[in-house]
């Protein structure tokens, strides 16, 4: 469905894309993540045809980004929604804008209000919304249409629980209808629960790609125990539950604090960079 | 397939898609002027004011004291209605809202009607609100040429709004917009006589006056209330020529967007 192949992009010193290489098939989620300038942004613009890549190039269904204006679903990762607007309002622009008449609007309109849950506050006006109802808002006018392909740049940067189920469980009930979707995002949780493959980016390129399983599975995760006099200890390690056991085990003091994490985004990082460096 | 790929329209098809989409974007552009009424308001109500005020004083100082008191105040304040148009184009930049509307279906030149259209209403009604009120309360004769004092107000309107959106394309910030709207309005609507009658001004001012497009406009209005078509042309002509001009750096610097940095 996606097919981006070898993108360069420059600005002055700073090369935003570097061999950047991507596909996504339909039905198919990609979590696209990385380090903030890694390169996720720029190339939401270039498959969006907002801006030209120095070279490499980009098919959408067979063809150019600019044969498909207006078919993809781009979400920006930034608010880009008119205050003085209400939702509704933004709802019959983006989907008049993509062709949509009265009938198919009216039920595109119901079926997000719906999904995203934006029934509450439907007739408001975007300036007083919250963060996350403006991030469900702006998921909706990406979705008014059903594109085939979706780009999604952080749709739940700084949103609420109740915005990420929903934005969840929308992204894979289009994802099942066959949409190709790429999904921007700084949370790991997310793409486990999305099933999504994972694309790590850095530098401007992609240096790995595959499942959950494949890239996270086997991580070291991280064991923090903090005594009653605020000391702190953490050990970084695959078998957080035996880790546990011994580090309790071997507490002179009293514990009031304990937790254990999974492994992260960060951990995973960290490991492409071991394996790079060595 | 998802993807609504497919189908080819003919041209009277397409034409039909794109004035829907047209017509969805100045409704849109239409309910965000009408939120946000004050500076508009304030435009039309405040030469009203001011024409009753000044009026004596023009009377008094020169010939077609009443004439020029309306037409005057009416291309000042025109001239300051740039900066609705201005901040209207600006505020997509802010709300970085145009790239959202550049990824739809409709073409550039489409988002741009759709987004100067109501602009452009509301300014022809300005004028013709301020012209109306001229003859209604300030004693202005009324005009025996209508159309052509119409077609006037439909010139000057339509280089306001090439003006400000020449000046929403290259300003960096809502801020520089008004410094330069407001300053410049002044400068060039006064310097065109149109806060002092020019025959009063002095005479390096007088020659000056030429550059200014509201000099041209006031020449525009006032042959055309008086009813002179040929002394309507030429300063209608001038005027097209400065909107075509500025019309055309706006469009091309607007259908490239303001990119991630804010600046075109
Ligand atoms: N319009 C621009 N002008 C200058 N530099 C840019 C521009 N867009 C992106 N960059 C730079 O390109 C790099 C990649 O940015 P971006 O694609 O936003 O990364 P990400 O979305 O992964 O955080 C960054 O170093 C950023 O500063
Ligand atoms: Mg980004």
């Amino acid at each position: 469905m996606l097919q981006a192949i070898d993108l360069v992009k420059r600005y002055g010193s700073v090369l935003a894309l570097d061999g950047f290489s991507l596909s996504v098939a339909a039905g198919e989620i990609v979590g696209l993540v990385g380090h903030n300038g890694a390169g996720k942004t720029t190339f939401v613009e270039i498959v969006s045809y907002l801006i030209r890549p120095d070279s490499g190039h980009v098919t959408i269904d067979g063809r150019p980004p600019s044969a498909n204006k207006g078919k993809v679903g781009i979400a920006p990762q930034h608010i880009a929604l008119y205050p003085s607007i209400t939702v509704r309002e933004h709802l019959v622009l983006f989907g008049k804008l993509a062709g949509l008449r009265r009938a198919a609007l009216d039920s595109a309109i119901e079926e997000l209000t719906v999904a995203l849950r934006l029934g509450a506050f439907i007739d408001r006006r975007e300036a007083g919304l919250s963060g996350g109802q403006q991030r469900r808002v702006q998921a909706a006018t990406a979705l008014i249409n059903r594109p085939g392909l979706l780009l999604l740049d952080e749709p739940t940067a700084g949103a609420d629980l109740e915005t990420r189920e929903a934005m969840l469980d929308v992204v894979k009930q289009r994802a099942g209808d066959g949409a190709a979707i790429v999904y921007t995002t700084h949370y790991l949780p997310e793409l486990v629960e999305l099933q999504a493959t994972i694309a790590v980016a850095r530098s401007g390129r992609i240096i790995a790609r595959g499942t959950y399983e494949e890239l996270v599975d086997g991580l070291p995760g991280e064991v923090r125990l903090i005594h009653d006099n605020e000391e702190e200890v953490r050990v970084s390690t695959t078998q957080p539950a035996a880790t546990l056991i011994d580090l309790l085990s071997r507490a002179e003091r009293p514990i009031s604090t304990i937790e254990v994490h999974n492994p992260s985004l960060d951990d995973l990082y960290r490991s492409l960079a071991v394996s790079d460096a060595s | 397939m998802l993807l609504d790929t497919g189908y080819r329209v003919g041209p009277i098809a397409a034409l039909r898609e794109s004035v829907y989409r047209i017509r969805a974007l100045s409704n849109h552009n239409t309910i965000i002027r009408l939120r946000d009424p004050g500076q508009t308001i304030s435009y039309v109500v405040m030469p009203m004011v001011l024409m009753l005020v000044l009026k004596p004083l023009y009377v008094r100082a020169v010939d077609g004291g009443t004439t020029k008191v309306v037409t005057g105040l009416l291309v000042m304040f025109s001239v300051f209605a740039i900066s609705i148009a201005g901040n209207a184009i600006l505020a997509e930049r802010t709300w970085k809202t145009w790239d959202r509307l550049r990824v739809s279906r409709a073409p550039a030149a489409e988002l741009l009607i759709g987004k100067t259209l109501p602009m452009y209403l509301v300014m022809v009604l300005q004028q013709i609100i301020l012209l109306t009120y001229g003859c209604l309360v300030i004693g202005l004769p009324i005009p025996g040429n209508i159309p052509l004092v119409l077609m006037s107000i439909l010139v000057w309107a339509f280089t306001l709004l090439a003006i400000g959106a020449l000046l929403a394309a290259i300003v960096r910030s809502h801020g520089e917009l008004s410094v330069i709207s407001d300053v410049g309005a002044l400068t060039l609507s006064s310097l065109g006589g149109a806060l002092v009658p020019l025959s009063l001004m002095p005479d390096w001012a007088q020659v000056a006056a030429q550059l200014s497009p509201g000099y041209w406009a006031l020449q525009m209005l006032q042959a055309a209330v008086a009813g002179d078509t040929a002394g309507t042309l030429l300063p209608a002509a001038i005027l097209l020529g400065i909107a075509l001009v500025a019309g055309a750096f706006a469009v091309r610097r607007l259908t490239r967007g303001w990119g991630r940095g804010g600046l075109l």
